[in-house]
């Protein structure tokens, strides 16, 4: 077989018609034997995965705010991995992006509480089940006092890193794990 | 084929424009209501240079929204809560909030519209995002609203305040 291809090869070399030049190897890699049907392809291909990441998997975010310094700059550009809840729960410690009514606008915050555990702040400094949590990520002090709040089967417990505003000012609370969209990717 | 092709394609985009005509021409309850919720957030928004008579018919134009007995819940962290019922009441804090806020530009994301199924009654929840000359930063609130159909018209008869993060 593969002798009958080589002289059939010969025969072809040897006759009086002219082949057509062939595109360079690097031509055909960069854009295909037919460009336009390559540019379609590339076209439908982009938008697939702009729709698929931004929608899907990787929401892209812009920081807003001062609740989650010096851990998370004003005006910074980030992403939201929504399937890294797929497989397992939130986890303490992990910075969560929270919905309001849709993702186009969410909260930043840390979880530091889990479902089934009371979490409590005195002089500043949180306490879950009665125990003092080490959190390395606030730089500021505060004197916040909160009353104990148990949590649900399906709770956590979010606050931002920035403690230097009174409690009041500050958005943090409870909400379902429904309402956690995904985990901040950087 | 080619022939048969061109059929096909135009067969194709006689029916999408025939499905534009209808959604334009009988737009469904929950595109009306997102249209008009729309309109209430670009009246809502006040411009830094307003006249004085501007500001009077804007504040009118809002209370077009709300019915006469629009009940009203706001729970805003750090601020007392405030409950009150009435269109004129609903006008005057409107008004106050023009004048001392200076300028005020008022944005609604994610509207989702839920129609009852009397299709007379329905619910919209949405993030209010609003911005003050004065302060730094936006103002990020989610609000539940009522709406029935009267006259014609959808109008607000219930605005209450949902906390994203709840203490309680």
């Amino acid at each position: 077989m593969f002798v009958a291809a080589h002289l059939l090869i010969m025969e072809l070399m040897a006759s009086d018609v002219e082949p057509a030049p062939s595109p360079s190897w690097i031509q055909t890699v960069l854009i295909g034997r037919n460009p336009k049907r390559t540019a379609i392809r590339i076209v439908i291909l982009v938008a697939l995965c702009l729709i698929v990441f931004n929608r899907f998997v990787l929401v892209p975010i812009r920081v807003e705010g001062l609740s989650m310094m010096p851990t998370y700059q004003d005006h910074r550009i980030n992403f939201v991995n929504r399937l890294a809840y797929h497989f397992h729960k939130p986890q303490r410690g992990d910075v969560v992006a929270i919905r309001t009514s849709g993702i186009s606008i969410m909260y930043m915050k840390r979880v530091i509480g889990l479902p089934g555990e009371t979490v409590t702040f005195h002089e500043g400094h949180a306490y879950i089940d009665g125990e003092l949590l080490n959190e390395p990520y606030v730089k500021t002090r505060c004197d916040w006092e909160l009353p104990p709040r148990q949590l649900g089967p399906d709770e956590y417990f979010l606050v931002g890193d920035n403690r230097s505003m009174p409690a009041s000012d500050h958005t943090m609370g409870v909400a379902p794990r429904q309402r956690i969209v995904g985990k901040v990717l950087l | 084929m080619r022939r048969w092709l061109w059929r096909v394609l135009l067969a194709g985009g006689l029916v999408a424009l025939g499905m534009w005509a209808w959604t334009a021409l009988f737009p469904s309850p929950e595109r009306v209501i997102r249209k008009r919720l729309t309109e209430l957030a670009k009246v809502a928004t006040v411009s830094g240079n307003e006249a004085p008579l501007a500001a009077l018919l804007n504040s009118e134009k809002v209370a077009g929204f709300f019915t006469a007995d629009i009940e009203v819940n706001l729970e805003v962290p750090g601020r007392a809560q405030q409950v009150f019922s009435g269109r004129d009441d609903l006008v005057q804090a409107a008004k106050l909030l023009r004048s001392a806020a200076g300028a005020l530009n008022v944005e609604f994301y994610d509207i989702i519209v839920t129609v009852g199924p009397d299709k007379a009654t329905a619910e919209a929840n949405l993030t209010l995002v609003a911005r003050t000359a004065s302060e730094r930063d936006k103002i990020v609130q989610e609000l539940k609203l009522r709406l029935n159909k009267a006259e014609g018209a959808w109008r607000i008869y219930r605005l209450e305040t949902v906390r994203t993060l709840s203490m309680l």
